[in-house]
């Protein structure tokens, strides 16, 4: 009996050991700011559980230093678990919390529901914050019905981190970026080796046996859209029809699916985590978001930024976003009073929380920042003025990119389906959403 | 003067319900109303957020009927239940008849294969997506070691529900295992050793002794491993997040979507109704086969 049992316990206990550590993902990380006995308590509730959540603590704690009589509950939750609470404790009206962050995008989602407050008093003529010092298209972005919804704090997106070891070590300039599609692919098939040191383009290359990937197809919702905005394309026509069975549709998905199958610089995304790849020298450059910087630097990764290059044949795009800070429709008294001096605090110390990579919404505080200080932020906040584009906000955002489309990219990506049948897939599943919505 | 019989009567009984009433006022109010709510909600067109809602009849059931998500997740789930009641029921029984033998430290083993399943479905799901994980899990290292090749467990259409099994497999079988003690248990003694005087072997004593008289304790296993399977959510939603593509997309993980990411409870209600209709046929199905069985005579 003690054999078998004795094997067993091992694998158990392997597992059990591993297991006791563990904090449970769905609940809150809590950080209190100001003291205990401030007359004016609020609750801000966010998604930011990485090391941006703590650079935006100590933006609120400052906030409460200087506010001696307000304290502020921070409870930062995994994306998922946010929505979920967020959205009860919106429907039931209590237990909401004063202030949350949503993305620009999700606005006519909540605000088609009236749960979010109106914010146009933050903005001149009534408020401090000016309208002017933000692009054009991120305010047009807040209007839902002729309304504005929300604060910006930042406006981040996407670009491409490089590993500059693996770039010098292939002697080749980390600081030139790739032009064009074709650029790209080369640069990529330089940087890819399989254990015997061989390229993708040449005789004999393993490809079972890879040990440096040239680049990633990484998050494929920003890198896709981005990708089929440049070749002039969208997921729809705006008015109410799916347009993603087209032939820019299908030029920028083929293009992701190529540099795994075709040419074989990138690893299937399923079971592939680019982060670490990037971090222990398997991966020498990554189209990612700003959001990567504390992860850089926390794990001293030599690392270089471009901005997103041109890989469509018709306009510069790259997909942006924006953390919105919001306010429940039934704020109220000295709390309303409070969370607005919060916001406006929030809004104006964005600098600091672009050391978290995050370029400011406000762009004389974007145009401010200095390279040499906050280098993600600066490269990323450059390209945005550029190239940025943000998504088409509707109703239905969320089941639109997770159910509609984002599950057929990643069944192309991982050779699941073709992309011809994906894109069919996808664009028959988005417009049933869109007749209903 | 005696109080008439139905007055009394009606005391006594009033006076059981009194003893159950903090389960029925659970039951009522987290089990009972739920239900007939979601009934309810699933003849409506029925936006979470809005304040406008269609009665559509059952419409919901007609377009789930066309939804070829819903048949996916259904599929992968049946494949998960099938692989993990199976595996459970079997493995657990494995494990309580090396435990049910004489040996040392028996009950510390039993106490240390029990506790997995103390531990949250959160803390399990990320551990199990380390372990799994291709390049850096724990699973890959071990194999890495005799010459094995990396596997893309949770990454390939084919191994991504079976990895999801094998890892409910470790979690939850200290629970039928104890089910299963129990019942070995209860098993007289004198008819092992009547087995032993006529010689019989270990095998023999199983197969003719143990085994039918755990029938009961097996089915019970296999039922309720079953039921509580098919709602898998946890693994596909926390390790896997339902891909690659839409390879562990669950009925509840579906069905979780549905009314929490895109608030239509009216649709998502619909799938639970048809979910727990499917449980329910499938229990009766068990129950059938098995009364057939017991009807063989032993």
């Amino acid at each position: 009996m003690n054999k078998v049992l004795a094997v067993l316990l091992a694998c158990l206990i392997g597992g059990t050991v591993g297991l006791s550590g563990q904090a449970d993902a769905s609940k809150p990380i809590v950080t209190e700011a100001g003291s205990a006995t401030a007359k004016t308590k609020l609750v801000f509730w966010n998604g930011l559980t990485g090391s941006d959540g703590v650079t935006l603590d100590g933006i609120v704690k400052k906030f409460t230093a200087a506010n001696p009589d307000v304290s502020v509950r921070v409870e930062k939750m995994v994306w998922g678990t946010y929505f979920d609470k967020l959205l009860t404790s919106l429907v039931s009206g209590s237990g909401a919390p004063d202030l949350f962050l949503l993305h620009e995008f999700e606005i006519p989602q909540f605000a088609s529901q009236g749960v979010l407050y109106e914010t146009s008093e933050f903005f001149k003529p009534k408020g401090e914050l000016d309208k002017a010092d933000y692009e054009p298209e991120y305010v047009k972005a807040l209007l839902y019905n002729g309304k504005t919804y929300g604060v910006p704090l930042d406006r981040h997106g996407w670009g491409v981190i490089v590993n500059k070891d693996l770039f010098k070590k292939a002697g080749i300039d980390p600081a030139k970026a790739p032009k064009n599609q074709k650029e790209f692919i080369d640069l990529a098939i330089k940087l890819t080796l399989d254990k015997n040191g061989k390229h993708p383009n040449e005789a004999g290359f393993d490809d079972k046996n890879v040990a440096q990937w040239g680049t990633f197809t990484s998050w494929s919702k920003p890198n896709f859209l981005s990708t089929l905005w440049q070749y002039g394309g969208n997921w729809t026509d705006g008015k109410g029809k799916a347009t993603l069975d087209t032939p820019e549709a299908h030029k920028a998905l083929q293009f992701w699916v190529d540099l795994i199958y075709k040419y074989k610089v990138s690893a299937k995304p399923a079971g592939f985590d680019g982060w670490q790849n990037l971090a222990n020298q398997k991966l020498a450059f990554i189209p990612e978001g700003c959001w990567i910087y504390n992860f850089l630097t926390d794990n001293k990764v030599n690392y270089g930024v471009w901005e997103y290059p041109q890989l469509g044949d018709k306009k510069p795009a790259v997909w942006t976003s924006g953390h919105v800070m919001y306010m429940p429709a039934t704020a109220s008294g000295a709390n309303l009073a409070a969370t607005k001096k919060l916001i406006s605090y929030l809004a104006q110390n964005t600098a600091t929380w672009a050391t978290a990579g995050m370029p400011a919404a406000n762009l004389k505080v974007r145009n401010a920042l200095k390279a040499s200080e906050v280098p993600v932020a600066v490269a990323y906040g450059t390209s945005f003025k550029r190239q940025g584009q943000f998504d088409i906000a509707h109703v239905s955002i969320s089941e639109i990119i997770d159910k509609g489309y984002a599950p057929e990219l990643d069944n192309a990506l991982n050779g699941l389906k073709t992309v011809d049948q994906a894109l069919k897939d996808a664009n028959k599943a988005v417009q049933e959403i869109l007749d209903r919505s | 003067m005696l109080k008439p019989k139905s007055w009394r009567t009606g005391r006594y009984i009033a006076g059981n319900y009194l003893f159950i009433l903090p389960f029925l006022a659970f039951f009522l109010a987290f089990t009972a109303i739920p239900i007939v709510q979601a009934v309810f909600m699933s003849l409506f067109d029925w936006p979470m957020l809005g304040k406008k809602r269609n009665f559509i009849g059952l419409q919901n059931f007609i377009k789930l009927m066309d939804d070829g998500i819903w048949w996916q997740a259904l599929r992968n789930t049946l494949f998960f239940a099938a692989m993990t009641a199976g595996g459970l029921t079997a493995f657990s029984l494995f494990v309580s008849l090396q435990l049910n033998k004489r040996g040392k430290g028996r009950n510390l083993y039993r106490f240390l294969f029990y506790i997995p399943v103390v531990l949250s479905v959160a803390a399990m799901g990320i551990v199990i997506g380390w372990s799994f994980s291709t390049q850096y899990g724990l699973v890959n290292a071990l194999l890495g070691t005799i010459g094995i090749p990396q596997i893309n467990w949770l990454g390939e259409k084919e191994l991504v529900i079976p990895t999801l099994a094998i890892a409910t497999l470790w979690w939850g079988f200290g629970g039928p295992m104890l089910i299963y003690l129990a019942g070995l248990q209860g098993i007289p003694k004198q008819l092992y050793e009547a087995a032993e005087i006529d010689g019989a072997s270990q095998f023999t004593t199983t197969r003719k002794i143990t085994l039918p008289l755990m029938a009961p304790s097996i089915f019970f296993v296999l039922v309720t491993q079953v039921i509580a399977h098919i709602q898998v959510f946890g693994q596909s939603y926390l390790i896997t997040g339902g891909g690659p593509g839409r390879e562990s997309y669950t009925s509840i993980f579906y069905l979780y979507q549905t009314a929490w990411r895109y608030y239509r409870m009216g649709y998502g209600s619909s799938i639970a109704i048809s979910l727990a209709v499917i449980i329910l046929v499938l229990t009766l199905f068990q129950f059938v086969v098995n009364r057939r069985r017991n009807e063989v005579e032993y």
